[in-house]
């Protein structure tokens, strides 16, 4: 049966009526049509619905909706902010750290909660750090490149 | 350097900022009121008669809208390749484990899913095969008896061979008679799946009037038009195919998938019903590749001259042949000039999958073979690798495989690079991790393809404030709308920004070949170029005409058409647009179609440092290295971002992926990314990349094709880089610890019954 759900999500608050079985990221989905955030293998193995769950990067396809109970959720669509690209998205554009796009947002926010953690990573540390994340079109190279570069320039910008 | 203004430049993607803030919508993004959502029933018996399919209580389980089978399509056969071979479902009999039986559209998912377990099945069990070289060469059971009457049935050996194909040139006995060395050996590449991130995909919706509109993940939406109004028995006109923002295909988007299911099940309840594929169901129900057994054998002489090639390829298509074995004889001498050569390819059918494409199918099995035996011949001799295959190498002027004359490219040139880049110091661990554990080797291959050809559409209209719309049918797999939007900038002498990429579907553009094969920024681009050519011609007939001018005294760069021996005389591209609303011409639009494009060759040179940890036969690369020649690099980051991924991929073939076929039944048995190791980040070392340019004679602005050449190398480039490491000659994929470790310790390899005597026997 179908229970409420409060959420927070990109700052607005939320109510939801949810199964038991709801991922948090086919609600986000199917119910709040975030369709940014994307469902690659709804296992956990491909890390393309990450979402911050109160700050912290998550699979979201693991996560049940109820569980993220009266939480803070950030998707892909809550980066930009009057509208203007956060540094990691605009950095992933200008370096071709994307191609067809669909890991892309997963690949942002996981960035995102990479470098809340660690806000200068060493280029061994962001590949580790996008450990969780797949992507079949870059080889990585040039995603590795944008992290790297989106660092560079919130260093510059203290 | 070029003194282009927009090409050769790095540019944005222009879908990049919609991808990045989350805004691209892809087939599976589309939510539409009343939408019903289908599941699919598949077999879980590798061979068997359909006895009867009892849907009764799936129908009446509440929230269940329609449930359809086999017997509610039309009785036709459809192709994925030449031959007309496969039901779009199973009727009387099922092929192989994962085919698809029955589906159902419900309110929602979980009740769609519970559908289905109560859809009852009775099936007889008939004989399977799963083996493709026993399949081809031994009594088994025959998987299509009525093959020969499949349409488009032509040369192969029928049995099992659905397909042949074979080229001969010379006197290939009398060269292996005269031979100094001769050397004989097989290969075996595995079953590998494309990878692509976003599972397939689509909605489908009967609209009111009749017609069909199906938002699709695909790389060809005229080719799934035409293949869903064939087993629909519908006129193409009455369908529309939106090709929506695709995550990724590589090929295994090229065709009809799963589209038929819910187009069927929209025209039956009335309502839009969407079908997304599980990640286990990507693995099962697209067609992946399977395995290729490869026999090789090559005289040569003395001096390191190749003199003669015979090669067999067995290549399995599982039930169906959802992509032919054409690479088997096109790759079947790699970059090289051989006068005398017998080549024979393979199409056979098991009980299992059907294959599709994946990035040139079928050429990185081929390349693995040849460019591993190039490296074999070479120790045999005492030659140097690389040397040897200058000495061999495809030299403009010489003829290829399929007698076409070969044009300049710059094979010679990517070699030379290669080898350059190679002897600067790299960036990975240095050389004293080389110690009693592990081990350090270098290899290299070369892979080779052509500018993909194919029927080509574009067309370009002038906006009034001077900005131009750039519209063709081709998907965007690879950035292809940006590279074609600077050919269109740079024709037209406009900013990037001037250039509008329209989203497509299948009303709107004319007709175009599918988005694969390096096609697109070779064969569409060279139709932009026209297109826009055509347009400034337009706007410069107009110009002249109002000024009174010649047209050949103008020229249309900046953003306007002027006076080349007085500037000030023009006209802003804006002002000719409003100014042709009212004019003889009517408004400005220039279009161009062409069926195909000349052929022309592109040729990639990879090399591949590795540490082999001779406790674990575990292998790491720890750099790599590639040159392709493009002809013209577009878009410089674009082009790199091709090369690396092709590359990460192929490193991804030669070390660790693999789909585990059941031997006894044909079953997929890892269909998860947890099982199906494709590469991480963390396993990947920097690609090193030199953009070669020998610009192409018919390419726009010279460029050539670069989105297959750079997977084909890595398995080849890898393996010869272990027997550099360890001494070890390692003939099947992957390269993975357990086989790199028995061959360390001497063990035999495995036998794959690769028979080239026998196959010799069922020709006769």
């Amino acid at each position: 049966m179908k229970r409420v759900v409060q959420i927070t999500v990109n700052g607005v608050d939320r109510t939801i009526l949810a199964e038991p079985w709801c991922s948090l990221l086919d609600m986000l989905r199917d119910e709040l049509h975030l369709t940014g955030t994307k469902k690659g293998c709804d296992e956990g193995d491909c890390g393309a619905c990450t979402v911050l769950l109160n700050g912290q990067p998550v699979t979201s396809c693991l996560v049940l909706a109820h569980s993220a109970r009266e939480a803070e959720v950030t998707t892909v669509e809550g980066l930009a902010q009057d509208g203007e690209l956060h540094p990691v998205q605009r950095s992933f554009a200008e370096n071709g750290g994307l191609q067809c796009g669909y890991c892309t947002p997963g690949l942002i926010m996981a960035t995102v909660g990479l470098l809340n953690e660690n806000p200068d990573p060493t280029e061994d540390e962001v590949k580790f750090g996008l450990g969780g994340n797949l992507c079949r079109c870059t080889g990585y190279s040039k995603v590795v490149e944008a992290v790297v570069a989106a660092v560079e320039s919130s260093k510059e910008a203290q | 350097m070029s003194d282009y203004k927009v090409l050769g430049k790095n540019h944005i993607r222009v879908d990049a900022l919609d991808k990045v803030t989350g805004h691209s919508t892809y087939a599976g993004d589309v939510y539409l009121p009343e939408m019903l959502i289908c599941k699919v029933l598949t077999s879980p018996r590798s061979h068997a008669r359909i006895v009867g399919i009892d849907t009764s209580e799936a129908v009446a389980l509440s929230g269940v809208r329609g449930v359809i089978t086999g017997r509610d399509f039309p009785d036709v056969y459809f192709g994925s390749g030449a031959l007309r071979d496969r039901r779009v479902m199973a009727r009387d009999e099922v092929f192989y484990i994962g085919e698809p039986v029955a589906a159902v559209a419900a309110d929602d998912e979980i009740t769609a899913v519970e559908a289905l377990s109560l859809i009852k099945v009775e099936y007889e069990d008939l004989d399977s095969v799963v083996d493709p070289v026993a399949s081809l060469t031994k009594d088994t059971s025959v998987v299509h008896p009525d093959l020969e009457d499949f349409e488009g049935y032509g040369f192969a050996l029928g049995g099992n061979n659905c397909t042949m194909l074979d080229a001969d040139r010379g006197d290939v006995d009398a060269a292996f008679a005269e031979a100094d060395h001769i050397i004989e050996e097989t290969y075996h590449t595995q079953p590998i799946h494309q990878g692509f991130l976003e599972p397939m995909a689509c909605v489908a919706n009967l609209e009111a009037n009749g017609r069909l509109t199906v938002w699709a993940s695909t790389q060809g939406p005229y080719q799934v038009r035409q293949q869903l109004a064939s087993v629909l028995d519908m006129p193409i006109g009455n369908i529309k195919i939106v090709a929506m923002e695709m995550g990724g295909g590589f090929g295994a988007k090229l065709r009809l998938a799963l589209e038929a299911f819910p187009a069927l099940l929209s025209m039956k309840t009335h309502r839009p019903v969407k079908l997304v594929n599980t990640r286990e169901e990507t693995f099962t129900l697209n067609g992946p590749r399977l395995e290729t057994n490869i026999y090789l054998k090559t005289a040569v002489t003395n001096d390191g001259r190749i003199t003669a090639r015979e090669a067999r390829s067995v290549f399995d298509v599982g039930a169906y042949l959802g992509a032919g074995p054409n690479s088997g004889v096109g790759h079947g001498l790699g970059a090289y000039n051989i006068p005398n050569f017998r080549l024979r390819s393979y199409g056979v059918y098991t009980n299992k999958i059907y294959v599709g494409s994946y990035r040139a199918s079928g050429v990185a099995d081929m390349t693995f073979a040849v460019e591993s035996h190039m490296d074999v011949i070479a120790h045999r001799l005492g030659l140097d690798p690389l040397e040897f295959r200058r000495m061999n190498a495809l030299q403009e002027g010489d003829v290829g495989v399929s007698g076409a004359r070969i044009p300049r490219h710059g094979l010679a040139e990517v070699m030379d690079a290669l080898q350059e880049r190679m002897a600067q110091p790299g960036n990975g661990p240095d050389a004293e991790a080389d110690n009693g554990r592990m081990a350090r080797g270098t290899g290299i291959a070369v892979g080779e393809w052509r500018s993909g050809s194919g029927p080509s559409t574009a067309s370009i209209s002038v906006n009034e404030d001077g900005t131009v719309g750039l519209l063709t049918g081709s998907v965007d797999i690879s950035g292809s709308d940006t590279s074609l939007a600077q050919i269109a900038a740079e024709v037209l002498g406009l900013e990037m920004e001037q250039v509008i990429v329209a989203k497509r579907d299948t009303d709107l553009a004319p007709f175009t070949g599918p988005s694969g094969g390096s096609r697109i920024v070779y064969s569409q681009g060279k139709a932009v170029q026209m297109a826009a050519e055509d347009a400034r011609d337009r706007l410069i007939a107009l110009a002249a005409d109002r000024l009174g001018v010649q047209p050949d005294a103008m020229e249309c760069e900046g953003g306007a058409v002027f006076v080349m021996d007085n500037p000030p005389q023009s006209f802003g591209l804006g002002q000719l647009a409003r100014m042709s609303l009212s004019s003889r011409g009517g408004p400005i639009i220039g279009t161009a179609s062409l069926s195909s494009m000349p052929y022309n060759p592109v040729f990639n040179a990879q090399g591949a440092e590795v540490l082999v940890d001779r406790d674990t036969g575990q292998v790491r690369v720890t750099r790599f290295v590639q040159a392709q020649d493009v002809g013209l690099a577009v878009n410089p980051m674009g082009v790199e971002g091709q090369l690396e991924g092709g590359a990460v991929q192929g490193i991804g073939r030669a070390l660790s992926e693999e789909i585990q076929i059941d031997p006894g039944t044909g079953q997929v048995r890892n269909p998860s990314l947890a099982t199906y190791l494709m590469p991480l980040a963390i396993d990947m070392p920097e690609i090193e990349n030199v953009l070669v340019e020998v610009p192409s004679e018919d390419g726009p602005f010279g460029l050539r094709a670069v989105a297959e050449p750079p997977g084909f190398g890595p398995p080849a480039a890898i393996a010869n880089a272990i027997y550099d490491a360890v001494g070890v000659r390692i003939r099947t994929l992957p390269l993975s610890p357990e086989r790199v470790l028995a061959a360390m310790q001497g063990r035999e390899p495995e036998d794959y019954g690769m028979d080239a005597d026998a196959i010799r026997a069922a020709e006769a």
